[in-house]
């Protein structure tokens, strides 16, 4: 069996003296822990973080949209974060593995053996600390579980930032080591080597030994068919036919008033009451030439346009359905608004940081941007937003502003 | 320098470029939390990045290999990939699905999150593992048998 070297492993991807395929240390799990396998591993993370990341900011993006923002693809937000959730889990028995197979590097002695190796290694706090922080927190809030006092949202936002740094920092360091490992054997010349611009070994190019490739095949199966199974366990609120085995959903498609389900209600918004007043009105106000009030019969006395629009929430899920209401457009229009305004949604919420929106000018200029009053023809239910919602196509769920009260124009 | 001042595996001039490439990033990201306190709380988040990376060190990886040890330890040889491909998708559906057993996100009021019972979800996953494990090796076998 291979002893613990504080170098690391070699590059050809097993300790020189491996067995070939002899006797009893065939297939025990150090011969694993290669740097083949730590390669093949470290890609895969480095893709699955790379689209979390990817789709990450273009959350954050979303819900704050800048003017560029497009309005089109309707069903853009809930792809990007259906994929950021997707992705995000099937990285957890990746990040796991991968952590498995160098785990003996964290307790090498001398734990540094220069001052750039010293900063190497502190570069792996934030993004071990960073990587495992992500996953754990994400997946806590898919769950809805908040064991800690920061606002989620953001603390994930900063800290992807610190862990995509700092993978940048380890992809820089290992990259030439990872593609050697990925390569044929007979087409490597040791990284080590080339730091020091010395000729190749006299022996030439190390063989790599095949003992260890098949059992390393068959542990990738089994971290990727672990993947794979969290995956089809989680995906269903999302990815609908997956629905019945996705016993780890945190949503039944269907399941919720009207069919849909619901994030926010009526009664943790506090807005039960404010919602059923019979004086409702829905203000339109800031820069307008004419100011509007209306009550929810004046709404319903206006042309109504349809729209199929998804709800997709941050947390992964997402619904259709049928939408009918007024375009925020045609509101601006009556107000005397000139073309290229943008809005802030305002909600009757009382608090919460969600209680606002805004809307851009190229979101108002999609007819498909509406303030809903019916879903599937019926009246919203109380926890959809009665009286009066936000629904636009490729907004995150958390942007449909629910219990809508007030338009105010910019 | 000597040659042994970097592993094996680490390219200086990969390193030094990704320090130059990387640490700006990181910064702009230590600077959101701290600018963002009121919301990031930086000494519990901190708290939180280094103790998710001392939990899977010490205690999650730890605990995968004392388990495929001893599993391994009692397993024949040919059958290892499959048992341990079972494992592997066993603890990650533990893993995973263990805030959802508990509930903690469950919310009386909101019905719609959080609908199914996780507990018997969780319990027929695993069971489907081992299901598909015992069927691969009974293949197998019924396979060799007939050579």
């Amino acid at each position: 069996m291979p002893v613990v070297r504080s170098g690391g492993p070699s590059v050809t991807g097993v300790a020189p003296a491996a067995p070939t395929g002899r006797g009893p240390t065939r297939g025990e799990p150090d011969e694993l822990r290669t740097t083949r396998t730590a390669a093949w591993l470290g890609a895969a993370l480095g893709v699955a973080f790379g689209v979390c990341f990817a789709t990450g900011v273009w959350s954050h993006i979303a819900q704050d949209p800048p003017s560029w923002y497009p309005p089109r693809p309707a069903g853009l937000y809930r792809i990007t974060q259906g994929l950021h959730v997707i992705t995000g889990t099937a990285a957890i028995p990746l990040l796991v593995a991968k952590l498995w197979v160098v785990h003996r590097h964290l307790f090498a002695w001398p734990p540094v053996s220069s001052g750039l190796h010293a900063v190497e290694r502190l570069a792996l706090l934030p993004l071990v600390g960073g990587a495992t922080f992500q996953l754990l927190s994400g997946t806590a809030n898919v769950a809805r579980w908040y064991p800690w006092g920061f606002f989620f949202p953001r603390a994930h936002y900063w800290v992807a930032w610190i862990t995509i740094g700092a993978l940048v920092v380890h992809v820089g360091a290992k990259a030439a080591a990872t593609r050697d490992a990925l390569r044929p054997a007979w087409r490597v010349a040791p990284v080590a080597a080339r730091n020091d611009h010395a000729p190749p070994p006299a022996t030439g190019p190390v063989p790599r030994t095949v003992a260890g490739a098949t059992d390393r095949r068959a542990f990738l199966a089994g971290v990727a068919t672990a993947s794979g199974a969290l995956v089809v366990a989680t995906a269903g609120g999302t990815v609908s036919p997956l629905a019945r085995v996705s016993v780890l959903a945190q949503r039944r498609p269907g399941f919720g008033p009207q069919g849909l389900p619901v994030n926010k209600t009526a009664v943790g918004a506090r807005v039960v009451e404010a919602a059923r007043d019979p004086a409702y009105r829905l203000v339109v106000d800031g820069a307008v030439r004419r100011p509007l009030s209306l009550s929810v019969a004046d709404l319903l006395a206006r042309p109504q346009r349809r729209a199929t629009l998804p709800i997709a929430c941050v947390e992964g899920w997402s619904a259709s359905a049928e939408w009918a209401g007024v375009p925020v457009r045609d509101l601006l229009a009556s107000a005397g608004v000139r073309d290229g305004a943008g809005v802030t949604v305002e909600s009757l919420q009382p608090s919460g940081l969600y209680r606002a929106s805004e809307v851009t000018p190229r979101q108002v200029a999609d007819a498909d941007t509406l303030l809903a009053v019916t879903v599937g023809g019926e009246a919203l239910a109380l926890d959809h937003g009665y009286p009066v919602r936000l629904i636009g196509p490729n907004r995150p769920g958390v942007a449909q502003t629910k219990w809508v009260h007030r338009l105010v124009v910019r | 320098m000597s040659a042994t001042d970097l592993p094996d595996t680490t390219s200086r001039r990969g390193l030094l470029v990704g320090l130059a490439l990387g640490l700006p990033i990181v910064a702009f990201g230590v600077r959101g939390v701290l600018v963002d306190a009121a919301r990031t709380h930086p000494a519990e988040l901190s708290g939180w990045i280094v103790g998710s990376a001392v939990a899977t060190d010490l205690l999650v990886v730890p605990g995968a290999v004392a388990v495929g040890a001893v599993a391994h330890r009692f397993t024949p040889r040919s059958w290892w990939p499959t048992v341990s491909a079972a494992l592997m998708v066993s603890g990650a559906l533990i893993l995973v699905g263990w805030p959802f057993v508990r509930g903690y996100g469950r919310d009386p009021a909101n019905p719609s999150l959080l609908p199914r019972d996780y507990a018997a979800g969780l319990a027929l996953a695993v069971a489907a593992a081992w299901v598909v494990a015992a069927a691969v090796l009974a293949a197998r076998w019924a396979a060799r048998r007939r050579r």
